[in-house]
This record gives structure tokens, C-alpha cells and sequence, in this order.
């Protein structure tokens, strides 16, 4: 089957400043593909670049088998797009402006536009210079999909959105993908993409990082790991940590024995790929407390990004192999605590 | 269900209110000038004034004509309160087709929908003549409705005619506001190119006007390829009119391949 995109080598330049340096990946049909990275890494030009709002100065783009400078209407008619910064029109109701885009993008099924809207708790009546910044994105998210596109391009697309309201999306999302469309969207931040995204891209200073899925960013990011264990001596403990592989950042403190009782031992460490290992280990002592912390993707990844790179790992994708949107190029990975993930 | 030129009907309806407003403002202009022209331009007395007027003013203001109906009304109407008007309601809708439309961020949406950039500017400009003929049948009917009752003695057919040249000399300010702003994406640029032609055009026929020695001057001015021959008085100079609209047109097809050509929204 044929990629719902492919970018290969894609080059934007603004003048003399170049803001996207040939960027290469590819999304398969039928997945949600994320990119993320800090304001100013190229993904809104990206996006503008496959709506063909903005032209690339080098490099190919092909959105559902075609070429967007060249498709026209037929091609956007296949797609939704939400732009990074939604601006409405003031003197016009929701309901206006969607028969509008409807009227140039339709069909559209009017029963599908209403019920999207009472989902996401939406008036469309209302005038839309009265609507909250959260309000305004449900509006641009419904122009998005209200006419089921193959392909949903959305930027950003839980700025503005109360948690319930992002539920909503990501089920929107999860639906939309179940009847065979593909999604591509983007956020500065990691925990917005995660639960929606099957494939993330990294995207720093106009260029990859790194295409990888969300289990591989989850095995490289790392979690904290604190525990109290009895009847084992500090520095004991203190060893057996050390020989899990993927730990780091021990302390070990003998907490105050109570009296003639065995010396209750605090630890706290840092952990990064598997689990079981530590398990393992971990069931050697007794354990009075053990707290796993779920692991803060965003913090890996921001590592990934804005820590300039002394020790180049391996990127997750080549390494394995199994998610959607690998990377066609030499997408390369940065960092100092992920690298460890990967060597293990 | 698809709807027939639904940029064009949504331009349209989305600028009642502005339409409306000018047409009040051109109707009251109408008739607050035209019912004073047996008291002003037919008098003895305000003719006296105005030969005592320097006669460089009377030629910069078309007030060597006023002395009859149709010249009143060509130099009062036509040539300095309509033409004002007219203008600025076409340049402010041209300015705002494109360049407003893409500045306040709206067009970058519009253009991620199944449109092309082509469509974009020509269903606008569409809308922007329908508007500017609109405002020039309304004046043509309130003209027409004066007429009489104020004494202009103005032909038919020759009103017409001039009707005809001051709609297509504010759509020339108007397209060129519209392709300026197709080419960059400014509002501004739209509008300061919009009223260089409005008045320059007026500049240029004013002081062309006064000497020989800067007669050159009225090749280069719209306005007098429109109005150089009186039109209310003597008919419409068909040459003049068949070749401003066809520079506007000219202006809307350069303003569509700017736009086909160049990144929106930056």
C-alpha cells in the first residue's frame, strides 16, 4: 500500500534563512503520525508546505499519491486541515462559517457537522468573536473534519482544549483512523501526541531528530524510581542496584533505625529502558515501598531536543523496525540518558 | 449541497453593511450637491464669484464648467464628492479582497479548502464590481431623479455614458488595491497603491490642466482619460472607457498568477 505521505529531502527557505533543511519521512495509511518540537522547528511550515500554502524550494512532497503544487481542488477537497494559528472571521455565527467551507469543500452531511459539535459541547450559533480561544478550536476542529477527509492535517491541534475536550478530540482522532483515515498533527508538547500518535517525529531547528513510535520514545525515556526495603545493608543495596542495566542517579540512605529492628534503607535511582531487569533484581530485597513513576516521555524527548549531542545513539527506528513512518533518511538521534536505552 | 461561486455570495453578502453605508453616503451627497445648481452654478452672481476666483483654481476644481446642468454636475458629482467616494469604497474593498483577507490570517484557511488561488482573486474582484455597479446604478437613478426637479438638463443617454466611466475609474483604484495586495499581502500596500492612482490621477489632471507646458501630464491621468471630454455634458469617450476596464481586468488577471505564484501567510 501506497504512504498517505511522503516528504523526501524537503528544503524551506525564507530568503536567505533556510527553516526547514531537507526534511525526509513518510506516514502510512490509516496511523497518526506526530511531530514534535518547540515553537520555531518547521512543523506549522511543514504543514502549510502539504496544504501547498507555502512552496518548498527543494525537495518532493507527495500527499495521497499526488503532488499538492500540482493536485489542486480535488486533492484538498481529501483533506482537513487545522492551522496552527486559527484565525475567524468576527462578524459571522460557527454555523455560517462551516455551510461556507461546506459549500466549497462539501459534501458534507449536515447531521455529521451537529452531532460533531454537540460532542465537542459547541454553539454554533453564537458569534464567533464572543467564542473563548477553546470554543474557537472546537470550530476549526469541526471545519477539519466535518467532511470525513482521508487525511487530517492538524496543527496543534489540542491548543486551547480543556482535558475533557481533548478526550473528545482523541477519540475524534481514534475514529477517524478506525474508518481509514490518516492523521498527521503537531504539538510542542509530547503528552498531547502520545495518546493519539501510533508514530512520532522529532523535530528540531527545521530538522529530524528522529521518526520513532511511542513504545520505542517510552523505552528510551526514563522513569524515577524511589523504594524502601528492610534487613539489606545501604551499600548492598547500593550494588544490586548497579548491576541493572539502565539505572542511574543512585541514593541510597540508611533511614533512622527505630530501636533494634534492621535498618530501613531508602533509595532513589533513575531508570531507563526495561523494566523487568529491575524487577528482578528487585525481588531480592524486601520491600516495604516502591514507587515506579510512569515515565515522562516529554522530559526524554525535550533531552533529545535541546541538549546538544556528545554521545550519538542509535535511532529507535532502524533499530527496530515494527512501527509506521520510519524514517527514509539519516534521521539521527541525540542524547545523553536515552543512549543507554538503546544499547541495552 | 455545492453551492454556485460561493466566494463571490459570500463576499458579497459579508459586506452589506459597507455597501449600504456608501450608498447612503453617495445618495446624500447626490442630493445635498445636485438641488443647490440653479442657485450656484445658474446664478449671475455666483458666476461673477467664481470669475473672480484664480482661474488655475476654477480649472483644478472642473469649475470652468459649472455654469451649465450637466457641467455642474460633472464637476460637482462626478468629478470631486462621487469620484471621492467611489474611490474609497473601491480601494478599501480591494485593499481587503487579498491582502486584508490574507494579513488578518483568514486566507490561509480559505485556501486549504477546495478552491484554487485563481478562484480566490477573480471570485472576489467579481464581487467588488458588482458592488461598484451597484453604487454607480444607484447614482445613475438619483441623477436621473434630480434631474428635473433641479434643473440639470442633463441627457440620458449621455449620464449613462458617464455613469459608465465613473464606475470603471474607481474600479481602477479598486483593482489596483486588489493586485497590490495579491502581490504582497498587506493591506497597506493595497490601499497606498489603491489611492496613489485615485489621486494622483486627480493631481495629474489638475495641474495638467493649468499650462500647456504640463499638458503632458493628462496622458498619464485616469481620471482625465475619463472625464478630459466631460462626459455628462458630451457622452461617454468610448475608447477611454473600453481601456480602463480593460487595464482592471488586466490588474485582477495579474493580481490571481501573483498570488498562484508566492507563499501565503508569512
Amino acid at each position: 500500500m501506497t504512504h498517505a505521505i511522503v516528504v523526501e529531502g524537503l528544503r524551506k527557505k525564507f530568503g536567505s534563512r533556510e527553516v526547514l533543511h531537507g526534511l525526509d519521512f513518510a506516514v502510512e495509511p490509516g496511523t497518526v503520525f506526530g511531530v514534535i518540537g518547540p515553537n520555531g522547528a518547521g512543523k506549522t511550515t511543514t504543514m502549510r508546505c502539504l496544504l501547498d500554502i507555502i512552496r518548498p524550494s527543494a525537495g518532493s512532497i507527495s500527499v495521497l499519491g499526488q503532488d499538492p503544487r500540482s493536485a489542486g481542488t480535488a486533492l484538498r477537497r481529501r483533506i482537513g486541515y487545522l492551522p496552527g494559528e486559527l484565525h475567524l472571521e468576527n462578524r459571522t455565527t460557527g454555523r455560517r462559517m462551516l455551510e461556507h467551507f461546506a459549500a466549497i469543500s462539501g459534501p458534507v452531511d449536515p447531521k455529521h457537522v451537529s452531532h460533531l459539535a454537540e460532542r465537542l459541547n459547541l454553539d454554533l450559533d453564537r458569534q464567533t468573536r464572543k467564542l473563548s480561544k477553546g470554543n474557537k478550536q472546537k470550530l476549526g476542529l469541526l471545519q477539519a473534519f466535518m467532511h470525513q477527509p482521508e487525511l487530517l492535517v492538524l496543527d496543534e491541534p489540542t491548543s486551547g482544549l480543556d482535558p475533557l475536550v481533548q478526550q473528545v478530540f482523541h477519540a475524534m482522532v481514534r475514529e477517524a483512523v478506525d474508518d481509514g483515515a490518516t492523521v498527521f498533527l503537531s504539538s510542542h508538547v509530547l503528552s498531547e501526541v502520545q495518546q493519539a500518535a501510533d508514530a512520532v517525529a522529532i523535530l528540531r531547528d527545521g530538522e529530524i531528530v528522529t521518526v520513532s513510535t511511542v513504545e520505542a520514545l517510552r523505552t528510551a525515556a526514563v522513569r524515577q524510581l524511589r523504594f524502601n526495603s528492610t534487613g539489606t545493608e545501604a551499600h548492598d543495596v547500593g550494588a544490586l542496584l548497579a548491576r541493572v542495566p539502565g539505572v542511574a542517579n543512585v541514593a541510597v540512605r540508611e533511614l533512622k533505625a527505630d530501636g533494634h529492628a534492621a535498618p530501613t534503607v531508602e533509595a532513589t535511582a533513575t531508570l531507563s529502558g526495561q523494566v523487568q531487569p529491575l524487577v528482578q533484581e528487585l525481588a531480592r530485597l524486601n520491600l516495604t515501598d516502591l514507587v515506579l513513576e510512569e515515565p515522562d516521555l516529554e522530559e526524554a524527548v525535550l533531552k533529545l531536543y535541546t541538549v546538544p549531542s556528545d554521545l550519538p545513539g542509535q535511532p529507535p527506528g532502524s533499530s527496530q523496525p515494527t512501527g509506521p513512518g520510519q524514517p527514509l533518511g539519516n534521521g539521527h538521534l541525540h542524547g545523553r540518558d536515552a543512549e543507554g536505552a538503546y544499547r541495552a | 449541497m455545492p453551492r454556485i461561486l460561493p466566494l463571490f455570495t459570500k463576499a458579497l453578502t459579508d459586506s452589506w453593511r459597507s455597501t449600504l453605508a456608501w450608498a447612503v453616503g453617495l445618495s446624500a451627497a447626490c442630493m445635498l450637491y445636485l438641488p443647490l445648481y440653479p442657485s450656484i452654478g445658474g446664478s449671475a452672481q455666483m458666476q461673477d464669484l467664481i470669475n473672480a476666483l484664480p482661474p488655475e483654481m476654477t480649472k483644478a476644481l472642473n469649475y470652468d464648467q459649472i455654469a451649465s446642468g450637466p457641467g455642474y454636475t460633472q464637476a460637482t458629482m462626478f468629478g470631486l464628492i462621487g469620484f471621492l467616494l467611489m474611490s474609497m469604497a473601491s480601494i478599501s474593498w480591494g485593499a481587503a479582497a487579498v491582502g486584508g483577507d490574507e494579513e488578518s490570517g483568514l486566507l490561509e484557511l480559505t485556501l486549504a479548502h477546495s478552491v484554487t488561488r485563481v478562484q480566490v482573486v477573480l471570485e472576489r474582484a467579481l464581487a467588488m464590481v458588482v458592488r461598484i455597479a451597484l453604487l454607480s446604478l444607484l447614482v445613475f437613478l438619483v441623477v436621473l431623479g434630480l434631474n428635473g426637479p433641479s434643473q440639470l438638463g442633463i441627457d440620458v443617454g449621455h449620464l449613462a455614458g458617464a455613469v459608465l466611466l465613473f464606475a470603471a475609474l474607481a474600479l481602477l483604484s479598486g483593482t489596483a488595491a486588489l493586485f497590490a495586495g495579491a502581490l504582497n499581502g498587506r493591506k497597506m500596500y493595497g490601499i497606498a497603491v489603491g489611492a496613489a492612482v485615485a489621486v494622483l490621477g486627480y493631481v495629474f489632471n489638475a495641474v495638467g490642466r493649468q499650462s500647456p507646458d504640463v499638458e503632458w501630464l493628462l496622458n498619464l491621468s485616469p481620471y482625465h482619460w475619463a472625464y478630459g471630454n466631460s462626459p455628462v455634458a458630451n457622452g461617454a469617450d468610448w475608447g477611454a472607457t473600453a481601456g480602463l476596464y480593460g487595464i482592471s481586468a488586466a490588474l485582477i488577471v495579474l493580481g490571481a498568477v501573483a498570488l498562484q505564484r508566492r507563499d501565503v501567510g508569512l
